[in-house]
């Protein structure tokens, strides 16, 4: 294994880890010159699925178990995202439902 | 910047498409799902390529025996008219979003009929193509003429559905300046149920006041009926809204009938997904922000501004490969500091295209 390849993971956590640091001030920087995918910078830190699990490396060699990743067959190039149920819910929510007043010509000045 | 583009994989093929095309760059796009069960490309992906190659003069196309891999070589924008039969896989909105990308830069005004499936879940329905979409072309110069018209619907499984879509050629598109954001001033929706009692509709609109009426009065929901053969070919029922702002700025958002959902609780789906649409705000509907950017960078030699809400993925992506394209990179700074907002003002020195398919009058 050529030695870039060696510990391509802690790499890959390390540039994430300074880019998300770094997301709210420089999406430029995030966007064109760091090497994430465009699921790693968008979504939240929380909703992320473990990626690259060690239990793997106990299985044969001969067999790899495929890792699913952001281009797994069944994404799709599609415009309109599904929205979480979670992400609706919060507008069963009175005071969630008034949050928003000011954004619209009825709400008065903020 | 190479003359050629190259990618891996099956997402993110329209726009990568569209782009070849309008920088005139040929594009090779490999590892189309090479582990699936069923690899290589979908009927709908074979079917885009297709209409592209009729709307197109002289595109050549090679896809791989395997079909995981393609080679275009784009050929000029011809338009004039193209009738298209779209696979029931994916509905109408797959096909014409690429497309009106590409429409205005041809060199007859296009004049394309589509058939297949309305709306479903995944793309953008005709409803809010026509409503939403083409209104976001308006301040790039490109209106008049510019028309969607629903001749029948067609829910899926079966489609059957029909819409003429004629746009309006332009030499060059205008510098964009938005990032006024305004506040909501309307809102506007349309629901329809096809092969269906039209009690859905009125049953959706009655749930779809109940959350929305308490922002503004000016509140109007069409119930739009299809009857007969214009209803298409599978019973279905949607909802789509769209909140319009004092400066103009379009949030939309809709969801379609699922089995075993009741037609209220579609309603509800949408217009929560309409309020977090516009609790995200900005002067684009997120939905839109591919289309935004890639006039913008069409626009003519001057800086364009424009203020959104943080990017989709779709759109990073987008970001990513337009610089690949036309070699144009986007600023990308908080629209304010000062406050909590995550607003974001994107702004690009535009390529100053010029549409050289043009027929010259």
């Amino acid at each position: 294994v050529p030695k870039w390849k060696s510990n391509l993971l802690d790499q890959a956590n390390a540039s994430f880890q300074v880019a998300w640091k770094h997301r709210d001030s420089d999406w430029t920087k995030l966007i064109y010159s760091s090497a994430l995918s465009p699921r790693r910078i968008v979504r939240d830190e929380s909703s992320e699925e473990g990626e690259g699990d060690e239990n793997n490396e106990e299985y044969d060699d001969l067999f790899k178990l495929k890792m699913v990743t952001d281009a797994d067959a069944d994404a799709l190039d599609a415009t309109k995202e599904a929205y979480l149920p979670n992400q609706l819910k919060k507008w069963a929510d009175e005071e969630a439902l008034d949050s928003i007043r000011h954004l619209f010509i009825t709400g008065g000045h903020d | 910047m190479s003359s050629s583009l190259h990618y891996s994989g099956h997402l993110y093929f329209r726009h990568r498409l569209v782009l070849s095309i309008l920088s005139g760059k040929s594009i090779k796009i490999d590892k189309i799902r090479p582990g699936d069960k069923n690899p290589g490309l979908r009927d709908y992906e074979i079917s885009l390529l297709r209409l592209i190659e009729k709307v197109t003069n002289g595109t050549v196309i090679e896809i791989s025996l395997t079909g995981t891999a393609i080679l275009v070589k784009p050929g000029i924008i011809a338009g004039g008219p193209v009738v298209h039969e779209c696979p029931t896989s994916r509905s109408i909105g797959y096909f014409l979003e690429p497309i009106i990308m590409l429409a205005p830069f041809s060199k007859k005004p296009l004049s394309l009929t589509l058939r297949g499936i309305t709306s479903d879940d995944k793309d953008l329905s005709v409803d809010l193509i026509r409503t939403v979409t083409l209104p976001h072309l308006e301040p790039f110069g490109i209106s008049d003429g510019l028309e969607l018209k629903i001749n029948k619907r067609g829910s899926p499984p079966l489609g059957g559905g029909e819409v003429s879509f004629l746009c309006p050629i332009v030499k060059q598109v205008k510098t964009l300046n938005f990032v006024e954001p305004g506040k909501v001033k309307r809102i506007r929706g349309i629901a329809h149920a096809v092969r269906l009692s039209p009690q859905f509709s009125n049953r959706m609109i009655e749930a779809a006041r109940s959350v929305l009426n308490r922002y503004i009065p000016d509140i109007y929901l069409y119930s739009d009926v299809y009857k007969g053969e214009e209803s298409g070919k599978s019973p279905g029922y949607a909802l789509s809204l769209v909140a319009e702002t004092t400066t103009s700025a379009l949030h939309c958002a809709e969801a379609v009938s699922q089995p075993g959902v009741a037609p209220e609780d579609i309603a509800l789906q949408a217009s929560r997904s309409l309020l977090s649409e516009i609790e995200r705000g900005g002067c684009v509907d997120q939905k839109h922000q591919t289309l935004v950017l890639l006039m913008m960078v069409l626009g003519s030699e001057d800086v364009g501004r424009c203020r959104m809400a943080e990017p989709t993925e779709r759109t990073v992506q987008f970001l990513r490969d337009v610089r690949d394209a036309f070699g144009i990179s986007f600023k990308i700074v908080p629209a304010d500091k000062s406050r909590g907002s995550r607003h974001l003002l994107y702004s690009c020195y535009g390529s100053g295209y010029v549409n050289t398919n043009r027929t010259l009058a």
